[in-house]
């Protein structure tokens, strides 16, 4: 049997696991998808990626697809043969979560400007010995959560004991617990939404939760509140968002997933066609909140486990769905 | 009852004490821009004094009672300067806040956010995951040594352990391990401790035992990729020992928000050490502000005027200091 570890992602994780691998599993690894022959695809059994196109040589003889990210929307099903599944890969909750947190308390302790300004400047004016004016803390906000899946659980599970109190928003019914206070069904979001002063997007992308943060509902959260995004971009509707910061419908954002990446052409692109670069009341960071050690050791143990599974014909985790 | 809010911090406080006051008290405010005769007059009739600090020279306070310190941090009060008979309070609310500063710092500096953030706004994705950029850490699983386990230190250690921390306290004095908390070494033997730590959290007063307490010994007994935050006092670590060890990086990095020199009135912008921390990249340096939030001000002005309606009310009040 075959494993063909396909893009750069997939070449550091084949690397990282290949001794966790059955024996027997023979691997090609090719870091750079414009070097993939017809020969290496079309002898694949298994294809580890986190991107597969139509313009691709086939792959005929794939019979699972394990994706090395959560996200699955790179990999083009239509290009594959029927009946595959296709797994993906976690491992990124804590990481993710750890950054919901931080950006609440650095939005909320005024940090970037309070940093900046004390190295440049020296500017003692936030401090006490100015009797200056306090800043935020998190501590009695109210947070609510979109999607209380794996990431929002762990954000949830981080929050509460910070004394924030804590509300949810998710498709299917969830049990309390974890510190959340209340769970509104996602069609009920518009009742959550005034009564937060953080909105932490947490939820996967899909038909029903695009474009699920629109220019009414951003005017339906308080004019102070504070929206982080670590889920994917098309959940907020970009130029409503960018009006809403711009014009101070709401506080701030803090923003790790956009509607724009980089291509070979474009490595420099900016991640919007708006200049939300240039607005002060913005978090933003190129994609990585997920991005640690921690996420890589647990994602490559969840893989190699998977790919080990199918070898031996074991049942499958983490599958998404079946071309 | 006579308040007086004396000086120009305290006065800053009027709106978040007295309002709080259940009390039948009469309230008044001078500061330093107030003329001598008035400063002498408030003085002379005041039962309650509300202010940070009591200085030799302060004209006479013959019915003072309680002098009631609005912070929590008791080095400005010269106790041989006061009349007899006075007890004084300090005030509590600041912990919640520090702790939440604390965590930050430590998020911040794992996530690597200011490098990362600044890289974004200039236009590179060179931290992306998606560009399989360069990894950042997690503070889940990482090893964080709080030294002092007073509120402050308490409340940090629930929030770290909250965060999957494995959580270690250095105390003068040594009782159960609070919450949070996996083990607790006495001060004298903080040498054990900071070799385990990834992080280590200075959340101690200025005190005989504390002065210096940091020093360059101590420095090398850390990890070289240990993260120290102090949100004490500057004075608890060695000035010169500190920017020798970021410098040469002996430690990996430090946040910094209490400092060796603050700014007066001819130097408002003093900077905060003789040495150049802020060319430094390994260090946060904030302006003594951790404490500084809404909620502080909120909570310990509850707690100063809840004291103050306890003295009035004759019961014994709460977080006595010193007693003349």
């Amino acid at each position: 049997m075959k494993a063909l570890f396909l893009g750069n992602v997939a070449a550091d994780t084949a690397n990282g696991i290949r001794a966790e691998l059955i024996p027997e599993l023979q691997v090609d690894i090719i870091a750079d998808p414009k070097e993939l022959s017809p020969e290496i695809a079309g002898d694949a059994d298994i294809l580890v990626t986190n991107i597969w196109r139509g313009d691709y040589p086939p792959g005929p003889r794939i019979r699972l697809v394990q994706s090395v990210a959560t996200g699955i929307e790179w990999i083009e099903q239509a290009a594959l043969q029927r009946g595959v599944p296709v797994c993906n890969a976690y491992g990124h909750e804590t990481a993710i979560a750890e950054y919901v947190v931080m950006v609440m308390l650095v939005w909320s302790h005024r940090f970037r400007e309070i940093e900046s300004d004390f190295r440049l400047h020296s500017s003692w004016r936030p401090s006490w010995v100015h009797s200056g004016a306090p800043h935020g803390e998190i501590r009695g906000s109210t947070l609510g959560i979109i999607g209380l899946g794996r990431v929002g659980q762990e954000v949830a599970r981080r929050a509460a004991p910070f004394g924030c109190r804590v509300l949810a928003a998710n498709r299917s019914p969830r049990p309390l617990g974890d510190g959340v206070e209340r769970v509104y069904p996602l069609a009920a979001l518009d009742e959550m939404l005034p009564l937060c002063d953080t909105v932490a997007i947490c939820t996967a992308f899909g038909p029903e939760t695009e474009r699920l943060i629109d220019a009414r509902r951003l005017s339906l959260m308080k004019r102070s509140a504070f929206l982080v995004n670590i889920a994917r971009g098309a959940i907020i509707d970009e130029d409503a968002l960018y009006v809403a910061l711009r014009d101070g419908t709401i506080g701030g954002a803090a923003i790790d997933v956009w509607w724009q990446y980089p291509n070979a052409a474009e490595p420099e692109r900016r991640p919007s066609r708006h200049a939300f670069h240039e607005l002060p009341n913005i978090i933003m960071t190129p994609h990585c909140s997920g991005w640690t050690g921690g996420m890589v050791r647990r994602r490559w143990d969840e893989v190699a486990g998977n790919i080990n599974r199918f070898v031996r014909g074991e049942t499958l985790i983490n599958v998404v769905t079946t071309t | 009852m006579n308040v007086l809010f004396l000086g120009g911090f305290a006065a800053s406080q009027v709106e978040w004490i007295a309002p709080a006051i259940a009390s039948e008290v009469e309230t008044g405010v001078v500061t330093d821009s107030d003329d001598g005769e008035r400063i002498v007059a408030a003085l002379g009739e005041a039962d309650i004094i509300v202010s940070e600090a009591w200085r030799a020279g302060t004209p006479p306070a013959p019915r003072l009672k309680l002098l009631q310190l609005p912070v929590a941090g008791t080095d400005a009060v010269h106790t041989a300067a006061l009349p007899p008979g006075v007890t004084v309070c300090n005030a509590y609310g600041h912990e919640m806040a520090m702790a939440e500063y604390a965590i930050m710092a430590m998020l911040v500096w794992c996530h690597r956010y200011v490098d990362i953030a600044a890289g974004f706004r200039g236009g590179s994705w060179r931290d992306s995951g998606v560009m399989n950029g360069p990894l950042h850490r997690e503070l889940g699983g990482l090893t964080v040594g709080i030294v002092g386990l007073g509120q402050v230190g308490r409340e940090t250690a629930i929030r770290a352990a909250a965060l999957g921390c494995h959580v270690l306290g250095a105390n003068r004095t040594i009782g159960e391990p609070p919450a949070g908390v996996a083990q607790l070494f006495p001060l004298a033997e903080l040498d054990r401790m900071l070799p385990l730590c990834d992080v280590v959290a200075l959340c101690v007063g200025l005190a005989p035992e504390t002065r210096g307490l940091m020093d360059a010994r101590r420095f090398g007994l850390m990890k070289r990729d240990a993260l120290l935050i102090n949100v004490g006092r500057g004075a608890v670590t060695d000035e010169d020992a500190l920017f020798a060890a970021l410098h040469d990086g002996v430690i990996g990095g430090a946040a910094l928000d209490t400092w060796w020199r603050y700014p007066t009135v001819e130097e408002p912008d003093i900077r905060p050490s003789r040495h150049p921390f802020h060319e430094l990249p390994n260090v946060i340096m904030t302006p003594h502000c951790s404490a500084w939030t809404e909620g502080m001000a909120r909570r310990r002005g509850a707690d100063a005027a809840a004291n103050i309606d306890r003295f009035i009310r004759g019961d014994t009040p709460m977080h006595i200091v010193a007693r003349t």
